[in-house]
């Protein structure tokens, strides 16, 4: 299997798909890879050249912000945002929506599992 | 959806010669505001503010990674005090 920035090993799918393995890298940026370097874009993963694998990981490093370092600027923006203690800086430390969303139902990627809260109205009706 | 960039960031014009006219003066007092919607400009930094959230005012102290932001983003209009029942 090819090696690709590092860790990512992307695997039998065509290049362009294969490319959207590595964090940073979505249809968009796989598909303006392919065109720049002139790779079949339906050429699979294994059967891309020594040589087109070291254009692309030189095109990765040079070019965007993948992996690691995409990880870390994420969350230096996050950090920015809790530090001069703006509402979206609030609501990340709290780990609620950060965009308006509601928070009555749903938000549960943010909020997590379900607490369930003894002698709430909707707990009494169950019984 | 975000403001056209052929207007510019919102500024409070009353609110921005205000600041001026304290940088001007060397005036450190904080200039008391409802303005929230206003932009926070580079000509901010350094200058407090007390920024209405409905109720009271927040002081506010601009740094430069302020700027861009609203002022209103750190003057929060509500208080979350816990639910009933809480810890034991």
């Amino acid at each position: 299997m090819p090696r690709v920035a590092g860790v990512d090993i992307p695997n039998e799918k065509p290049a362009w798909i294969a490319l959207r393995y590595i964090h940073g890298i979505g249809p968009k940026i796989a598909k303006d890879i392919c065109e720049k370097l002139g790779i079949e874009p339906s050429l699979r993963a294994k059967d891309l050249t020594e040589d087109q694998l070291s254009q692309i990981a030189s095109l990765l490093t040079n070019d965007y912000i993948i992996e690691g370092n995409l990880r870390r600027q994420t969350q230096q923006n996050i950090a920015r945002l809790r530090d001069i203690a703006s509402y979206r800086g609030l609501r990340h430390r709290r780990g609620l929506p950060v965009r308006g969303q509601r928070t009555k139902t749903n938000a549960r990627g943010r909020k997590g599992p379900r607490k369930t809260v003894a002698g709430k109205k909707s707990v009494k009706e169950m019984r | 959806m975000a403001r056209s960039t052929k207007k510019g960031p919102y500024v409070d014009e009353r609110l921005y010669g205000k600041v001026m006219k304290a940088k001007d003066s060397n005036d450190r007092a904080p200039i008391k505001t409802w303005a929230r919607s206003c932009t926070i400009v580079p000509e901010f930094i350094g200058h407090a503010f007390l920024v209405h959230n409905g109720k009271i005012f927040n002081s506010v102290v601009v740094n430069e990674e302020m700027v861009g932001h609203k002022l209103g983003e750190f003057s929060p209009t509500r208080m979350f005090r816990g639910h009933s029942g809480g810890k034991r």
